[in-house]
């Protein structure tokens, strides 16, 4: 099954343009990793030869998040050897990777093959593909973004170009293959299940803990439920600060027109504690800027780079 | 922009790759990839030789990341060359010196891309050595079995969609070193001929060929001037090249001792028109003497052929006194009229070539003092 042909690749409009301006906001060229799944996708012929035929199936990889440090060759080493201690994001996989030179050929390098033929070989990095119960993939998709080398007359203007390729570790080549961008829409609906959020919803299984459930149920609940409950009653505790759960109920009934008061010193608290986390996380992207301006300074020492700010 | 440059580390590396490359290569093209430093050049285009024509690489440096070795974007027709793969499917030690390279990168080195685009180059040899060796045509196959073991020799397949597809050989001539034959030699590349041969794939024509040499070798001596022996049908190149070099080599004897032969009539002429005013010293292929007739004086350049004394020298007279409208000093045309025969001794030639100076120094002055006028 490991030569099963890649139909398309399928990225939807918002990560393909985060990914494009994470590239080309970068100081200089970038790479990262692409995760996602592979899926199985039966086309449906309507005709009255109903024999589902398993060859007749094709493979969609679609692409759902990404990670993108902004420096070259900081995915991979020299060796083109995936660096170790990324984390996978919940539900998907490492499908592949990509790389973005600015002003250069739209044409994968030295390194990119390198690079995508380590993935494709790596037993560790395979994994099985969605509704396939036998076939596993190894990473093996390919997107490279340019920038096409500016002149005086098009320096103004900002073109991104990208190709999408699927690599074949077989004969060891790049197919190049198309990318569907799925957006939102009556046209896309066949997609929808194709993507799964990030950060699901926690399971809230401890409002009731103490109030209205049985004694003799807790009793028969496992230790590690136990303690699991707990702690996710802790990190809600933290989030309501002081709201308990339990007084929600207060919102119902009589009580209801008297508690309005309460209600909104709870919003407002929340707001200041909105606008206080803004300010953390300004403060600490200034913090990040300068370190990366201090970085970028020693670099371009190192490299002998005149700087126009120090001249 | 005036102002762009190449941050130091890569010039230094740049520079070490053009002087001590064992071929000429060239940089084409450079830019900058740079968002912060556009005026900072840290990719370029490379031509390097390769099979007596030039493959064309792109160079792709971070000036920004200073630490991380270079990339490369090979031509849009060798999109099937791969020369680095951590996991080899055959041998897999094939690129080891490569590995090195790349895993040991110094940005420091001066040496380290001079390193890497020879062995790109050698893993390039090897590629088309399989390219060509895959396509599908008999005798192709006889001369690749044959010849491949010449040291030196480079093979390359060319196929685009309105060239018809054939297949090149940049065929080394003469195991000899022609520079160290050179006495005082000036050429900091070895001198090199080779025979192109370009064999069209599929189809029963006799191969094209051609002698190429390196261009400095032209002071010396000129592969226009060889006569290729013909190449008689159904012949191989093991039965070719023989006679080719052995006429060439014999040719390149006296191309040699005919720098001898020119400096002795250079030599020969001084006890005449006096020293020399200027006289090349390594390949003695020009000289001008001053000349004095009366009170009217005059230059004469000589150029003497690689073929001297086959053929004669050709003489260009310049007035020291009389100027054209545009203040340059008015010259003759090339004058190859004068008694002549590669049979005469040296001394005799020199003789012969004084009396013929004399006696132009009258027309050649009447014709100055026309073209003053």
């Amino acid at each position: 099954m490991d030569d099963l042909p890649l139909q398309k690749i399928a990225i939807s409009g918002p990560t393909l343009a985060s990914l494009i301006q994470r590239v080309s906001s970068s100081l200089a060229d970038a790479d990262g990793l692409l995760f996602g799944h592979f899926s199985l996708v039966t086309p449906s012929t309507l005709s009255d030869d109903s024999s589902a035929d398993p060859a007749a199936s094709t493979l969609v990889a679609t692409i759902t998040s990404f990670i993108c440090s902004g420096a070259p060759h900081s995915s991979f080493d020299t060796l083109a050897r995936v660096s170790s201690g990324h984390h996978i994001p919940r539900g998907t996989h490492l499908i592949g990777w990509f790389s973005g030179r600015r002003k250069s050929r739209l044409q994968p390098s030295m390194r990119d093959f390198a690079v995508s033929a380590s993935l494709s070989a790596d037993p560790k990095l395979s994994f099985p593909v969605v509704s396939s119960t036998s076939s596993r993939f190894s990473p093996r998709v390919f997107l490279l973004f340019s920038t096409p080398p500016a002149t005086p007359e098009t320096a103004t203007i900002h073109t991104h170009e990208y190709r999408a390729y699927h690599f074949s570790p077989a004969t060891e080549t790049f197919e190049p293959k198309s990318v569907s961008v799925v957006n939102i829409g009556p046209g896309f609906r066949g997609h929808y299940g194709n993507f799964s959020p990030n950060s699901p919803f926690p399971l809230l299984a401890c409002e009731l803990r103490g109030s209205s459930m049985m004694q003799e149920d807790i009793e028969e609940e496992r230790l590690s439920v136990m303690m699991q409950a707990t702690k996710d009653k802790k990190e809600l505790d933290l989030m309501v600060e002081g709201f308990e759960i339990g007084s929600l109920r207060r919102l119902m009934g009589p009580e209801a027109t008297a508690y309005t008061a309460g209600l909104e010193e709870m919003y407002e608290k929340m707001l200041t504690k909105i606008s206080s986390l803004a300010r953390l996380v300004e403060k600490s992207s200034a913090r990040v800027l300068e370190l990366e301006n201090h970085n970028s300074k020693i670099r371009a020492d190192i490299a002998g780079i005149k700087r126009a700010a120090d001249a | 922009m005036a102002s762009d440059y190449f941050p130091p580390f890569i010039a230094a590396q740049l520079n070490y790759l053009i002087t001590h490359f064992p071929q000429a290569v060239k940089v084409e093209q450079a830019w900058s990839g740079s968002r912060n430093y556009p005026g900072v050049l840290d990719r370029f285009t490379l031509c390097i030789p390769y099979c007596l024509d030039y493959i064309k690489w792109d160079i792709i440096y971070n000036a920004e990341f200073p630490l991380s070795a270079p990339d490369v974007v090979f031509g849009p027709e060798d999109e099937q060359f791969h020369p680095f793969r951590l996991t080899g499917s055959e041998g897999g030690d094939e690129a080891k010196p490569l590995k090195m390279i790349l895993s040991d990168w110094s940005y420091k080195d001066p040496t380290r891309l001079c390193a890497l685009i020879q062995e790109l180059r050698n893993e390039y040899i090897l590629y088309q050595q399989k390219r060509a060796g895959a396509v599908n045509d008999y005798r192709l196959k006889f001369e690749i079995n044959t010849m491949l073991s010449r040291e030196g020799i480079e093979i390359q397949v060319s196929s685009g969609l309105e060239k018809p597809e054939e297949v090149k050989f940049a065929v080394p001539l003469l195991d000899m070193n022609i520079n160290k034959m050179v006495h005082g030699c000036p050429w900091r590349h070895l001198q090199k001929i080779q025979l192109q041969v370009v064999y069209p794939i599929g189809k029963k024509y006799t191969p094209r060929l051609k002698l190429i040499s390196t261009t400095e070798l032209k002071a010396l001596f000129s592969v226009e001037d060889v006569k290729l022996p013909t190449w008689v049908d159904g012949m191989c190149m093991a039965e070719y090249l023989p006679h080719l070099e052995e006429s060439l080599q014999g040719q390149i004897m006296e191309a040699v001792s005919s720098i001898d032969v020119r400096r002795h009539f250079i030599e020969a002429l001084a006890p005449l028109l006096g020293r020399p005013l200027e006289a090349e010293p390594i390949f003695c292929r020009k000289a001008t003497f001053l000349v004095a007739s009366g009170a009217f004086t005059f230059q004469a350049h000589l150029s003497i052929p690689t073929q001297f004394p086959k053929q004669q020298a050709a003489l260009m007279l310049m007035s020291n006194q009389h100027f054209n409208s545009h203040h340059a000093p008015i010259r003759s045309a090339l004058l190859t009229d004068y008694p002549w025969s590669p049979r005469w001794d040296i001394s005799q030639m020199a003789e012969r070539m004084f009396d013929f100076l004399l006696d132009e120094a009258v027309n050649f002055k009447r014709y100055c003092n026309e073209m003053q006028l």
